[in-house]
């Protein structure tokens, strides 16, 4: 066990998991559904978090990366009819080095040229993915997704997709508690100082945004196949938005805040769609409350309340 | 024991009698948008749904069991659309979804439908791919299609003796497929006429000033056109400054000819303007239309009342008649008794052809025109053209 992790963190992610394999065993298809949905999110949050948390960018276009996957996945699977494994990781491949042309661009610029630079490479995706019809579906969206016999059932889809998450935050976790995701932190604290040490900075960010990047790839390749379908808004700034107040909800300064997040701004929206058609209504209030008095977001909180509780004992 | 019996078993008994109550009723998830641009058809279309649901309970509900609606809004939005169809099944256990509105919503929620083996009734949208190449078991179509409005668009403008063409429709499945179906049309009823300008505006576009000074310098004599309801509205308003439709004939599908828009636009309403409508509240084609427009126009209290209820109670009907013909809930059973189904509307019977899941529905089409003393436009004279396509 690392220095990083204390028990009760550990216990705490094993509990989890143990929560999360039982949810089959409830045989409730929403249930399933539901987390299912959860977990996509809260992968494509965790994969932001390594711009915004730990190498201090903003980025108004992290959408990009997650419809780069999902639909190059799509594409693989049906229109090319290729399996599972190939076309899965040819996405995750297309993604890393779509992130990697763009982030050599963005991460020449910092603060809001490179949140605003992120932003114009995302329509840009968004831009082809509706105009390219032949191949996207254009704005009726990719529609009839293939998915592979073998988890083309709601229980096996929904363990692939806990394998594929757990996977993938294991291995965030890793790089972000690495000397690389120390280093990271160290370039966010003070870039100049950073580069004093001799640190490549901008190396550093470039790394970062094809992490981030490839990551998202992970979740859009996963949500697309769950939906049997991608759609020209999973590009769109919307969507960008939308994860960004994940990350930020769940908050940025904690590996697993955005995850929190992510469950926590999903199933709002879901009780919410049900009582009242203001969602965006809602949205903003939410934002306004992180901003005015939750900086760092529902784990600060609990943070928070944890050291008030341990002092008041 | 004894105790433990007497407490736990009323408990039981009502939990049990609830969840009897519970299954003794069918369940109808609709997905129309109540909100935003595609409100001005949703809205009325739930209104229609409503009354449907309240006639079949009112005659003892489906197969002796109350019929309950499930609603949700579709934000005109394929991907919110698919996921609320997903929601309804799983979560509020709906028999069979019915509604939808654009062709992108409908195909979404037929993906939906196919995935979860349920039926889905399309009663607005009309790509032609829903009834062709995307065809499914449990997806059937009661609104009309693309290549008979296409086909209606073709016969007009042969009246019209065009010969120059300029056609402009919105960038998603509806627009290419109408635009096919009106080029297929024009080949059989007017193969000299030449089309010179294609254009395609985003679904949800607002600003047409673009396409507008493209058609103005394009010289056609007619325009072909399958923008709807606001993008109709948005685009009749920047053109008329221009003098676009004292210019150009306009032929038009998407259901402009409707009360909504003629209603909404009033005195703004173009000249030059041939439209359809699944329905008229000023035209009683059969007694039971009188009666439904009565009972359309006492609910919402106005006698000018919209078009798209029709469509929805439709829907709603179609599905009704065919569970009570299948003799039970099952989607695979109501599947079967859907295709080849029969019923009366308030506008003409309808039936569903077995092979390709598509009813025959035909639309009204005629010019809109200005009636001394009525504040908006009326269509006159009024052709119903059937749902029928003749090489």
């Amino acid at each position: 066990m690392t220095d990083a992790m204390t028990r009760s963190a550990m216990a705490g992610c094993l509990i989890s998991l143990a929560l999360l394999i039982s949810v089959p065993l409830f045989q409730s298809a929403y249930l399933i559904d539901v987390v299912t949905e959860i977990l996509i999110y809260a992968l494509f949050a965790l994969s932001l978090n390594v711009i915004i948390g730990y190498s201090g960018n903003v980025s108004f276009g992290h959408a990009a990366y997650f419809a780069i996957g999902g639909y190059t996945n799509a594409i693989l699977l049906t229109s090319h009819g290729w399996a599972l494994v190939p076309s899965f990781v040819t996405s995750i491949l297309v993604t890393m080095i779509a992130a990697g042309f763009v982030a050599y661009f963005c991460t020449r610029l910092t603060n809001i040229y490179f949140a605003m630079l992120t932003l114009a490479f995302s329509m840009l995706v968004w831009a082809i993915a509706f105009k390219w019809r032949s191949v996207t579906g254009g704005d009726d969206g990719f529609v009839g997704i293939r998915v592979p016999e073998i988890i083309n059932n709601r229980a096996h889809f929904y363990y692939f997709t806990l394998i594929m998450v757990t996977a993938a935050t294991t291995l965030l976790w890793f790089i972000c508690h690495s000397a690389f995701g120390r280093t990271l932190v160290a370039v966010r604290e003070n870039a100049t100082r950073a580069g004093f040490v001799g640190v490549n900075t901008r190396l550093m960010r470039w790394w970062a945004f094809v992490v981030a990047g490839t990551f998202a790839g992970i979740a859009g390749a996963i949500f697309g196949m769950f939906h049997r379908g991608m759609y020209v808004e999973s590009a769109f700034w919307t969507q960008s938005a939308t994860v960004l107040i994940m990350t930020l909800l769940g908050g940025m300064f904690s590996f697993f805040g955005p995850a929190i997040g992510a469950a926590t701004l999903f199933i709002l929206e879901r009780i919410t769609n049900e009582y009242t058609e203001y969602w965006p209504t809602v949205l903003g209030c939410i934002l306004l409350v992180i901003l005015l008095f939750l900086p760092d977001g529902l784990a600060g909180l609990a943070r928070k309340v944890r050291s008030y509780v341990a002092g008041s004992n | 024991m004894l105790r433990l019996i007497r407490t736990t078993g009323p408990i039981v008994t009502i939990l049990a009698a609830l969840s009897i109550a519970q299954a003794a009723e069918v369940k109808i998830g609709t997905l129309y948008p109540i909100t935003g641009g595609g409100a001005i058809y949703g809205s009325p279309a739930m209104i229609g749904h409503r009354m449907a649901i309240d006639e079949l309970n009112s005659q003892g509900g489906i197969l002796g069991m109350q019929v309950v609606s499930v609603e949700r809004d579709t934000k005109l939005n394929p991907a919110t659309a698919a996921a609320a169809a997903k929601e309804m099944i799983t979560k509020d256990g709906v028999n069979v979804i019915i509604g939808g509105l654009s062709s992108a919503v409908g195909l979404a929620i037929s993906e939906v439908a196919k995935q979860e083996k349920v039926i889905y009734i399309a009663t607005i949208p009309k790509t032609i791919q829903m009834t062709t190449n995307r065809r499914h078991d449990y997806v059937f179509r009661t609104a009309s299609h693309t290549d008979f409005e296409g086909d209606a668009i073709a016969q007009i403008a042969k009246q019209l003796g065009a010969q120059k063409i300029c056609d402009i429709q919105l960038d998603y499945a509806y627009g290419h497929d109408l635009a096919d179906g009106i080029e297929r049309g024009l080949k059989r009823h007017l193969p000299d006429a030449k089309k010179v300008l294609d254009l395609r505006p985003k679904l949800r576009a607002t600003d047409y000033n673009v396409f507008i000074t493209q058609i103005m310098g394009a010289g056609c004599d007619v325009v072909t056109s399958g923008l709807w309801g606001p993008h109709f509205v948005d685009f009749a308003k920047q053109a008329s400054p221009f003098g676009l439709f004292q210019q150009i004939k306009y032929i038009t599908g998407g259901e402009i000819g409707s009360q909504e828009i003629a209603g909404a636009m009033g005195e703004d309403y173009p000249d030059n303007v041939w439209a359809n409508s699944y329905e008229l509240w000023y035209h009683h084609s059969t007694q039971e239309h009188k009666n439904f427009q009565e009972a359309l126009a006492k609910r919402l209290d106005t006698i000018e009342t919209p078009m798209w209820p029709v469509l929805a109670l439709i829907g709603v009907r179609m599905y009704g008649a065919a569970a009570e013909k299948a003799g039970s809930l099952d989607a695979a059973s109501i599947s079967d008794a859907l295709k080849g189904m029969s019923i009366d509307t308030p506008v003409g019977p309808r039936t569903i052809d077995p092979e390709t899941h598509q009813a025959d529905t035909g639309q009204f089409w005629g010019p809109m025109v200005k009636k001394e003393g009525v504040p908006y436009r009326v269509m006159d004279p009024i052709t119903y053209i059937p749902a029928k396509i003749i090489e």
